[in-house]
């Protein structure tokens, strides 16, 4: 559904990506894994126009996206959770999510309350009083509201505890299976790993491994990398 | 004490009348965080639409607004898609120099036109008053004190309840997160900046019915009043426009019992100054949206 071949992309005249392919097929979820400025939030923002791309080719169901405009984009299915959340930190709940079915004029709030039952009490609540699980929440549903065919997160995990990760972790592979692939960007590699199928590792702009997120996980040396873990 | 009530029901509706010049200004520093100096420009852009219609035509400048705030909004818009845009993201200096310049075009174009002679429309209702005892309000101010009170709860009203006014205030918030939700941003500020014009337009055409205007000192009266007030008020807020108006008018009005001429300016900056310091966020408090994030 997503193909990137050979993407090269940055910021002014700093290139951060190089000759990136990736691949996410819909009703997927697909993690993308790396340090700290390895360029995971800028192909992110490549993909969902946010910044220009340089050469490369960006397809989604078949159609080149790369170079078009963010809103163009959103309306082609893709919706971008971005990093820090970002959510209208003055207004409710409801009107954020009101906001996320904007282009759609999709008001119907009761697909993403079920999946974040929580939501559904905090409705009228301002989003920056929300506890920071239920603002990556917000964030989450609020994309959704698009009725996306892909969805793209940026950082799930930051400045979450684990529990809560585990709690929001645990609603993607619904959210897969409800017609809306997911691409995970992610520093909690094993998190990441776990709960997707396919997985690529971003390091210093390029992608240097890929494969099944199960034996990606196995790997000796992923774990030595990432993990922290001595090989046997 | 009567001289000093009439002072006040004229600041009343003077008040009514400077909230209508302000209101556009501060949505577009509110939401687009442009200073926009060609403002009073564009509202005697208006008067002078208003005063042909009416010199040409005969008709009421009550019923030339719609004429008037449409092709405002036009030429608004346009101005915003395809000049104010280029600097948008420029700093605040140049947003300056460019509305700056852009206002002296206006004005110079309008004295090329119609020499710099004071204007003013010409209306049956004009000498006409409303006695309240002792006190005597002109039929045509207070109309147009109540068009500044409705068109303002009107537009607060279009800001939280319609798709529209939430794209806008989305927009002003997070400019990023707002394109984000697929709302085209060029197009919200541009349509942001053909409510403003308009706005002006219809502010111009009550100005030249209750009073004059000629293009060499109104625009930049209009322009000062209209950013005193937004300061006054609170950025970007609605309501915080209508009420600084009144404050200024009221002060203005009163004031000006007391001291002459262009002494009155000095009131304007002194409540200014004096309401900053007891609320730096001004009386009613600053939009939601005005405090924006970049992409």
């Amino acid at each position: 559904m997503l193909e990137i071949e050979k993407l090269n992309a940055g910021y002014g005249r700093v290139q951060v990506l190089w000759d990136v392919d990736l691949a996410v097929e819909a009703k997927q979820i697909v993690a993308l894994v790396g340090a700290n400025g390895a360029g995971k939030t800028t192909l992110l923002r490549a993909i969902s126009g946010m910044i220009a791309v340089r050469s490369g080719g960006v397809k989604f169901r078949d159609r080149d996206i790369a170079g078009a405009s963010i809103e163009s984009i959103v309306d082609l299915g893709i919706a971008h959770v971005p990093e820090g959340r970002r959510l209208f930190s003055g207004l409710t709940v409801r009107e954020n999510l009101v906001l996320g079915g904007w282009r759609r004029n999709n008001r119907d709030l009761s697909r993403v309350v079920a999946l974040f039952p929580v939501l559904g009490q905090r409705l009228n609540q301002v989003a920056s009083t929300l506890s920071g699980g239920e603002q990556q929440m917000c964030a989450i549903a609020r994309g959704l509201m698009s009725e996306p065919s892909l969805l793209l997160i940026d950082e799930l995990s930051l400045g979450l505890a684990p529990i809560m990760v585990d709690e929001i972790v645990g609603r993607l592979p619904e959210i897969a299976a409800s017609g809306t692939a997911v691409l995970l960007v992610e520093q909690d590699i094993d998190t990441a790993l776990t709960v997707s199928e396919t997985a690529y590792v971003l390091e210093t702009g390029r992608i240097t491994r890929s494969g099944s997120s199960r034996e990606l996980l196995a790997d000796a040396t992923i774990q030595a990398a990432y993990l922290g873990l001595e090989s046997q | 004490m009567s001289q000093l009530l009439q002072a006040a029901a004229y600041g009343v509706v003077q008040g009514g009348l400077l909230g209508l010049v302000a209101v556009g200004f501060s949505l577009v520093w509110g939401v687009m965080n442009v200073i926009n100096l060609s403002h009073g420009a564009l509202a005697v852009t208006g008067a002078y639409l208003a005063w042909l219609l009416n010199l040409h035509f005969g008709l009421d400048p009550f019923l030339a607004l719609p004429v008037v705030a449409i092709a405002l909004f036009l030429f608004g818009y346009a101005l915003q898609r395809g000049l104010i845009n280029l600097v948008i993201n420029a700093p605040i200096f140049l947003t300056l120099l460019l509305t700056f310049g852009l206002g002296l075009v206006i004005l110079n174009s309008l004295q090329l036109l119609f020499n710099a002679d004071d204007r003013t429309i010409e209306t049956s209702y004009a000498s006409q008053s409303l006695a309240l005892g002792t006190v005597n309000v002109p039929y045509g101010r207070l109309a147009a004190c109540g068009l500044a009170l409705a068109i303002t709860v009107g537009l607060a009203a279009v800001m939280t309840r319609t798709r529209l006014g939430h794209s806008i205030s989305a927009t002003g918030m997070d400019r990023g997160a707002a394109r984000l939700m697929g709302i085209r941003a060029r197009h919200v500020y541009a349509i942001t900046f053909g409510i403003s014009a308009a706005l002006a337009g219809v502010a111009g055409t009550m100005i030249a019915t209750v009073g004059s205007f000629n293009p060499t000192t109104t625009p930049g009266q209009l322009t000062l009043d209209a950013f005193v007030i937004s300061v006054l008020g609170g950025l970007g807020n609605m309501y915080g426009a209508l009420v600084g108006g009144l404050v200024l008018g009221i002060a203005e009005s009163v004031g000006g019992l007391v001291l002459t001429g262009t002494w009155v300016n000095a009131i304007a900056m002194a409540v200014l100054i004096l309401t900053l310091i007891v609320r730096p966020s001004g009386l009613i408090g600053k939009a939601q949206y005005s405090g924006r994030v970049e992409v």
